[in-house]
């Protein structure tokens, strides 16, 4: 325990504090983009099929996304508003990432001190599977409760039939507070296995591909 | 010494590449396999004889052809959800590492212009 406490006072904690708070921004910057993107193209994907105003699954987002709908202003705002949800979350997930893998941070590069110029010469990347999926878990899990407890409080939670449907892949889910509780519990579980096995296949293939360098 | 290294580690942490080939079989592996879970969970329930299993999911055959919540649809589905997922890993690594690029080439022309 002492020398735990003697090798964390040896880290730049400010400058691993820095860091974490670099790429998160990074992360945010990126998936918010991607988010904006998917969603502004689905929008238009879908007033090209089946016009303006068609509705459907995807005008559903307005739910959450005020002032969207299936039409070219509508596409524009969808993309702003899938920015900053997404964003968010993102930036959220390696906050709490970063946090979790604290120290270790370094143990993640495929050779720790391989490159002379960490910053031109990058070394490659590898995944944390554990903080990996407390990470994502967590903010998938509060992202579900906070979806349900919206639907509750704006009074529409008997017409959700396709929040529901969520009860086919999460047993016990339920529009409620209750419901939504018991499915934000089974999501965390289920990201968690996700996020395992995404960072188990990634530094896989990672060490196979790196392996003669 | 022992903190230059441990400031060298952290840096090269930062700045790590994301492998984008990993990144892609990774993101397809998982997606097909949920993909195919998807399916696969709802044609395991029971339901009523001539109830329309899946016809939310089954409504995604307007964008995927083929797709159908059937065992054989499971299949079809697991091989899209692959080609998407790899495309959305292939796309998030390359964009991942081409914003790193890009906040390192602003830092280094903003220390360029502090040292001026």
């Amino acid at each position: 325990m002492k020398a735990m406490i003697h090798d964390v006072d040896r880290v730049n904690l400010k400058l691993l504090k820095t860091a974490i708070r670099f790429n998160a921004r990074i992360l945010g910057l990126t998936a918010g983009s991607l988010a904006a993107v998917v969603i502004y193209i689905a929008t238009q994907a879908s007033i090209v099929k089946w016009g303006d105003d068609s509705g459907g699954y995807l005008g559903l987002l307005a739910i959450f996304f005020p002032g969207y709908s299936v039409s070219s202003a509508g596409a524009w705002i969808g993309a702003f508003w899938a920015f900053i949800y997404f964003g968010t979350c993102s930036w959220l997930s390696y906050r709490v990432y970063g946090k979790v893998l604290g120290t270790r941070i370094s143990a993640l590069l495929l050779s720790p001190v391989s490159t002379a110029n960490p910053v031109l010469k990058p070394s490659i990347l590898q995944l944390h599977g554990v903080s990996l999926g407390v990470a994502i878990g967590s903010i998938a899990a509060l992202s579900l409760l906070a979806s349900t407890v919206w639907l509750v409080v704006r009074g529409t939670a008997g017409e959700s039939v396709h929040a529901a449907l969520f009860s086919n892949y999460i047993p016990g889910y339920s529009v409620s507070i209750m419901g939504g509780l018991w499915g934000a519990i089974e999501l965390f579980g289920l990201v968690f296995l996700s996020c395992l096995l995404l960072a188990t296949v990634y530094n896989k293939v990672v060490k196979i591909r790196h392996k003669t360098s | 010494m022992s903190r230059s290294i441990r400031d060298h580690e952290i840096l090269s942490a930062v700045f790590a590449k994301m492998d984008v080939v990993a990144m892609s079989v990774a993101v397809g592996s998982l997606c097909s396999l949920l993909f195919f879970l998807a399916t696969a969970v709802l044609l395991m329930q029971t339901a009523p004889e001539n109830y329309p299993v899946g016809a939310h999911l089954s409504d995604l055959s307007d964008y995927l052809p083929g797709y159908s919540v059937s065992w054989a649809g499971a299949l079809i589905g697991a091989c899209y959800g692959f080609l998407f997922g790899a495309l959305a890993g292939f796309f998030a690594g390359v964009y991942w590492n081409l914003t790193h690029y890009f906040a390192l080439g602003v830092m280094l022309i903003s220390s360029a212009q502090l040292a001026d």
